[in-house]
């Protein structure tokens, strides 16, 4: 057990480490020089050189990538040049808009369709599965960018219920919430469904169907909790993909979360702000569903086996 | 797999009728549809802007869903955009395919080092969401047709090699393998002509699902000004624009909207139907 866990946290470093150097060349493909764009226009050559050599830029490559990542351990991810301020600092500012949104999200998910996959996947072939695989098809279908687009127009155009955008108050993160939500949920349907088939399918199911306990009691008792260890994965690798940014969603109703500013540091070109963000949703994503894989070889010792 | 089980299978899906139905509706539509409309999807005319949509009342030569803020044609910048989007998944999918497949046979057939690396890169590619890499790469590339495809191949390869290298590490070790070994086949010969026949299936099925997804995300990239770039319509560059125009035109938003939902569903139908006939495991039941 503590072996696999170690593992897979070593596994996790070597990814990271291989992201922070993609991330570092990518940015250093871009070209331009950052030195130039924190300076006020016009500065003087003396002062570009300064402030090149201020920020490493006329060291050798490797050794700027080795002062970058000096930096990351010590909290300090750069200056943004779009905004003048430390990267840290403005990404410490988002992050809690993208912790709210994902909350909320994971709760539209989870609350509507856990319950509908399990219910769809005991009843095979009944009406309420045939329900239930239209409307996980229909949420797989449903591009973020068209559901933000058709919630704005019915819920804040043609009801006026909910602000279209901002994040000041409770109202503004519903339909954010359920925009990211309905494809979670037609996806948990979906897992949940096909688990519970698997699950239901097996001998030690039938062993107690010939014990006589009651199909309820099967159902929620025993194919449950198997049928759950998909639905976990799936649900903490949404919760990394949603914290790491997501950047449709977060765009339209202009929610000041990490995906909002990936999307505003590209329109910007702060390439150091990108770079950041990269490495900054590579670890969030990536120790969630380190996370993830803890949590599912305690439910089932078995994945530690693999 | 006999080909009259996989026949009967097809016809008695529903979700694969439904999907391969409505997935040749759409191929046909954005295929002929353009040659029948009479109006250029780029060219503006500014004496036309926001008319609102005419329906069939003036049959095809009409404005048959209305004008945009440009005063170009809605339905043919539809269909116009609905061809790039098709175009684009389609070659991005069988990309990925190419890439995934051959890396996944490698990995799995040589084992070791090799296998090391390529599944180290897998895991690389997935510990960054799919659309935050295509947006960092697509804001470093600058944005073009050909830069798009690479993103979207690259974001996307990673599922169908590690299904490939998964198989593949089962199928090398039967005796069909071993045999053709001591008959003296090279390793290219194993993998490609004795190994890959066998992993098709779930290639097939891959393959048939991430169209739908591709569709999406070229939508999305698109929405966020790093896809197709205007003039050049895209559905979700349209709903961008259309977007301002919410409360008093909603037909542009809402003609790309419904375009790219029924694009998707027809392609994810067909790929479930595909998957329900072809899935080995449901061969059983």
């Amino acid at each position: 057990m503590l072996k696999y866990i170690g593992k897979r946290l070593l596994q996790t470093l070597l990814v990271l480490f291989i992201v922070s150097i993609f991330a570092f060349a990518l940015i250093h493909m871009a070209g331009g020089n950052p030195a130039l764009l924190l300076l006020p226009d016009g500065a003087s050559d003396e002062a570009i050189k300064a402030m090149e050599h201020e920020l490493g830029l006329d060291q050798p490559l490797y050794i700027q990538y080795i002062q970058y990542m000096i930096g990351v351990f010590q909290g300090d991810l750069g200056m943004s040049t779009a905004y003048k301020i430390p990267v840290a600092d403005i990404i410490a500012e988002r992050l809690p808009y993208s912790i709210k949104l994902t909350m909320g999200t994971v709760l539209v998910g989870c609350s509507l369709c856990i319950p509908l996959g399990i219910i769809a996947g005991s009843n095979r072939g009944k009406p309420v599965d045939f329900f239930a695989m239209f409307f996980a098809l229909l949420g797989n279908s449903m591009s973020a960018v068209w559901l933000a687009v058709l919630n704005v127009f019915v819920f804040s155009v043609w009801l006026g219920w909910l602000p279209s955008m901002g994040a000041e108050s409770f109202s503004n993160i519903i339909l954010p919430a359920l925009t990211l939500g309905y494809p979670m949920a037609a996806e948990i349907t979906r897992v949940g469904r096909s688990g519970m088939i698997d699950t239901l399918s097996e001998d030690y199911i039938t062993a107690t169907y010939a014990k006589g306990i009651s199909r309820r009691v099967v159902n929620w008792k025993y194919a449950f909790k198997n049928a759950l260890i998909p639905i976990i994965t799936l649900v903490g690798m949404s919760i990394g993909s949603y914290l790491a940014g997501a950047v449709v969603v977060e765009t339209v109703f202009a929610w000041p979360g990490i995906g909002q500013l990936t999307n505003q540091a590209v329109g910007n070109r702060d390439y150091q702000l990108v770079q950041s963000l990269l490495l900054v949703s590579a670890a969030l994503f990536t120790l969630i569903n380190l996370v993830v894989d803890i949590i599912n070889s305690l439910v089932d010792p078995r994945v530690s086996l693999e | 797999m006999d080909k009259r089980v996989i026949l009967n299978r097809m016809r008695r899906n529903p979700f694969f009728v439904v999907g391969s139905i409505a997935a040749v509706v759409v191929i046909v539509l954005l295929v002929f549809g353009p040659m029948l409309i009479d109006f250029d999807p780029e060219a503006n005319s500014l004496t036309e802007r926001f008319l609102p949509p005419e329906g069939f009342s003036k049959g095809l030569d009409g404005h048959i869903l209305g004008t945009d803020q440009l005063g170009r044609d809605v339905l043919i910048r539809l269909l116009i955009g609905g061809r790039y989007s098709l175009m684009i998944a389609f070659i991005v999918v069988v990309l990925q395919v190419v890439v995934g497949t051959i890396l996944g046979i490698l990995a799995g057939y040589f084992g070791g080092i090799v296998d090391s690396i390529i599944m180290r890169a897998c895991e690389v590619f997935l510990a960054i969401p799919n659309l935050i890499l295509a947006i960092a790469i697509m804001a470093i590339l600058g944005t073009s047709l050909v830069n798009l495809i690479a993103v979207l191949t690259f974001s996307g390869w990673v599922n169908c090699c590690k299904v490939t290298r998964n198989n593949v590490r089962v199928i090398k070790n039967q005796e069909f393998v071993k045999a053709s070994r001591v008959l003296g086949a090279g390793g290219y010969h194993i993998m490609f002509r004795q190994i890959f026949p066998n992993v098709t299936t779930h290639i097939i099925i891959l393959a048939s699902q991430r169209i739908g997804m591709t569709i999406i995300i070229e939508a999305a990239l698109s929405f966020l000004q790093l896809g197709i770039q205007p003039p050049t319509p895209s559905w979700g560059n349209m709903i961008s624009a259309g977007r301002m125009y919410m409360t008093t035109q909603p037909w542009l938003v809402f003609a790309p909207g419904i375009a790219l939902m029924i694009a998707a569903l027809a392609f994810n139908f067909l790929g479930d139907g595909i998957r329900d006939v072809l899935d080995p495991k449901r061969t059983a039941v």
